[in-house]
């Protein structure tokens, strides 16, 4: 971030939406430095070096990303720019990156090189285990002093439970918040999407939800018997759900998140072989699709992007030999919009999804508009539409299953802590 | 990356062949005329000349990821009756162990000028993505990808029926065995329904009958004794002998004292019922050699009538792409 001293920033007349404290309705913001220092009335003597006019806008605190990764072919300048572009502020950068995040040392790095880039905070989760071995402890309390927000084990098997109750034990010590995608990698049996009828006809090997529900029953366990702090991002069965929902009103600190194209595509997308269907964790029934959008809609779950950058060449195989994973954070935000132009998302539970939900979830202090809080926020014009095509794209994801169709909404600037990071 | 349904993808705009990927998606009629022309061409097979000029002066290349002696052959000798030039690569040991990709490979293929690829590959999937991405002209032949469909085995099987059976509409098919593995299963799933099967019943274990099986439009049966009831085709299915090192059956001993064929389990299907195997069959894993031998058995004449059918499809789907050649 660019430093700029006495960074004083009037915001008129757009239309602001905050789920966090129900604000619903047209007022100004006014910004000093990187802090919101007035929602309606203009301090005294409040002398803006800027007036921004997002009269017909929306304006919605910065969006938050829980699950994305920035891909081995591209730059943290692109992505965390690709992100700002769709109104994130914040982006939770998963471990599985090269090199993997399980030392202080690339979490510190991670960061600095998102500040130099001056697009959106990013915020490193460390690896649970030793180079994502999923057999060591990685140095859990180093990772949490270099700033990472929780601990992962990404897409990585870990070698047995008793690591998984290790790393839980040590993790619960200090408060560190764990992050898993159950999966049991027996029961997945190498399959590439969901076990059910489209599977059998393509002559597809299947992943049954079972590879999900047990896995996530076991962590569900230990989390019971160790009290460590849980959150279970990507799932993608209705069963999954229930089971969190029911762990919750138990009184288990367990969050959940659903990765956004869980909530729009389902298994029958990848009839045809289509490789842009490819992804981890997989696309499920029609019926899971829908109980995942309830979900969010009931606030139980919050929304991730799970981008996975990769260039096209990547996906020009046969699909179980294509790299899995789709190109989202440009589209992000349209696609969520999208959501809610076809009353399948309530604005309120999809903004929440992206802010205050995750929010939460990591105990950050973005995600809300509040007086005397992080000025980090997104201005979104719902009347206009936004059209991707493989030009077009800021991240280097060539993966975009959205290319070339007309989506909802358009974000026409885009503040971090109180600088201005995109503005169309 | 382009979501097309491989049943879309083998037709051109005129409806007819021009790539023959699976069974599925494609009408009575051109089923049919499949096995009408299949049939045309068992006559030529009994006289001394046997070739015919369909595709001279055409390449095709047998295009085998996977290795297959028996399939291979029959392509190549269907290929050389039909007079075309046949060159054999099997890529299982050369290209694609040395790391380059399958685009890599069809691309170095284009520029050898070939009119038709046979295809046969280990994913499920990979003659509909080649057939996708070679240059327009050339013509995709499937000869078996991953689990999904082995088209041209299918087929001639729907010719054995055919001229055993005459016809399809009151038949009851059952198919027995590895299910799950099995891309001839698919394959002849879908031609028996398109061609107006009565009944399609697979029988097996759970653990080798794939997930909603019964999307595909056939009944599951775990028990040989009610499976057979009142068939008139038995389908057995080849079982992998790797499958009995992992958890999905216990023995072979078990296997085929449940589902191998032996003359007592035969005897609860029809009694004109025709007994049929793609190959090679396991003696006494799952079927006995009486059965195999018997009267009832077709197996033979499955082989016999394995080329006359690819050199239908390949002379189909040429002549769908010449179509398009003077279109352009």
């Amino acid at each position: 971030m660019k430093i700029q001293p006495q960074n004083k920033i009037s915001i008129v007349g757009g239309h602001v939406f905050d789920p966090s404290q129900q604000l619903d309705g047209v007022m100004d913001i006014f910004i000093e430095n990187d802090t919101i220092v007035a929602i309606g009335q203009a301090p005294s003597g409040f002398q803006p070096v800027e007036t921004i006019d997002a009269s017909g806008k929306m304006i919605f605190p910065g969006f938050i990303d829980t699950n994305m990764n920035f891909g081995s072919k591209t730059s943290i300048a692109n992505e965390t720019q690709a992100a700002s572009r769709s109104g994130f502020t914040t982006l939770c950068s998963s471990p599985d990156n090269k090199p993997v995040q399980d030392t202080a040392a690339s979490a510190i790095l991670l960061k600095e090189k998102a500040k130099q880039a001056g697009f959106c905070s990013v915020l490193p989760i460390g690896a649970l285990t030793a180079n994502l071995e999923g057999e060591q402890l990685s140095n859990m309390y180093a990772l949490k002093d270099a700033g990472c927000i929780a601990l992962s084990q990404a897409d990585a098997a870990f070698k047995d439970a008793r690591v998984i109750q290790q790393c839980y034990l040590y993790a619960a010590g200090f408060d560190i918040t764990v992050i898993i995608t159950p999966l049991d990698t027996a029961l997945a049996h190498g399959g590439c999407m969901h076990e059910g009828s489209t599977s059998t006809k393509l002559g597809l090997a299947g992943i049954p939800t079972s590879a999900e529900t047990s896995s996530l029953a076991q962590h569900l366990i230990l989390c019971e018997e160790t009290g460590v702090k849980m959150h279970v991002s990507r799932i993608t069965s209705q069963r999954a759900l229930e089971m969190i929902v029911e762990a919750q009103t138990n009184g288990l600190p367990v969050t959940a998140d659903v990765a956004i194209g869980n909530l729009i595509f389902t298994d029958e997308d990848v009839k045809g072989y289509n490789s842009a269907m490819h992804v981890v964790p997989v696309y499920r029934s029609e019926q899971d699709r829908l109980a995942l959008l309830a979900g969010v809609n009931a606030g139980q779950l919050s929304i991730c992007s799970n981008h996975r950058p990769t260039e096209m060449a990547a996906k020009m195989a046969p699909f179980s030999d294509s790299v899995s994973g789709i190109s989202v954070l440009d589209s992000f935000t349209n696609v969520l919009l999208d959501l809610v132009h076809s009353e399948q998302l309530t604005l309120t539970a999809a903004i929440n999804a992206v802010t205050h939900g995750p929010a939460n979830a990591f105990n950050l202090s973005v995600g809300s508009l509040i007086v005397e809080g992080q000025a980090s926020l997104c201005m979104v014009d719902l009347t206009e539409l936004s059209h991707h095509t493989l030009s077009s794209l800021t991240s280097k994801g060539q993966n975009n299953p959205w290319l070339n169709e007309p989506l909802p909404g358009k974000v026409s600037c885009t503040i971090n802590q109180g600088h201005i990071v995109y503005r169309a | 990356m382009s979501p097309l349904d491989p049943s879309q993808v083998q037709l051109n705009e005129e409806g007819r062949l021009k790539h023959f990927l699976t069974t599925e998606g494609l009408s009575q009629a051109l089923l049919t005329e499949i096995i009408d022309t299949a049939d045309s061409f068992i006559s030529t097979q009994e006289r001394s000349v046997k070739t015919v000029p369909l595709l001279r002066g055409k390449t095709v290349v047998n295009l085998f990821f996977e290795n297959s002696t028996r399939t291979r052959s029959t392509f190549e000798l269907a290929a050389k009756r039909l007079s075309a030039n046949i060159l054999n690569l099997d890529i299982a040991r050369s290209a694609t162990s040395k790391g380059e990709t399958l685009m890599d490979t069809l691309w170095n293929l284009e520029s050898m000028y070939s009119d038709m690829f046979v295809v046969r590959h280990a994913d499920s999937g990979a003659a509909h993505f080649i057939a996708q991405h070679v240059t327009p002209n050339v013509a995709v032949i499937n000869a078996g990808d991953g689990r999904h469909a082995h088209p041209t085995q299918a087929m001639l099987d729907m010719l054995t029926i055919r001229r055993e059976k005459g016809q399809f509409e009151n038949l009851t098919v059952a198919i027995v065995g590895d299910i799950l593995h099995s891309r001839v299963a698919r394959s002849q799933i879908y031609a028996l329904k398109t061609l107006g099967a009565a009944e399609v019943r697979v029988i097996g274990p759970n653990t080798l009958i794939p997930r909603d099986i019964e999307s595909l439009g056939v009944r599951a049966f775990n028990n040989m004794k009610q499976g057979l009831k009142g068939v008139d085709v038995v389908i057995m299915l080849r079982l992998q002998k790797e499958r009995m090192q992992t958890a999905l059956l216990p023995s072979e001993g078990e296997f085929y004292r449940l589902y191998g064929l032996s003359t007592e389990k035969l005897a609860f299907a029809n009694s004109d019922a025709i007994v049929m195997h793609p190959g090679p069959i396991n003696r006494g894993v799952e079927i006995e050699s009486a059965v195999a031998d018997g009267p009832q058995s077709v197996i033979l004449k499955q082989v016999s009538n394995g080329i006359p059918m690819r050199m239908a499809v390949m002379a189909m789907a040429m002549s769908g792409q010449q179509l398009r050649q003077e279109e352009v």
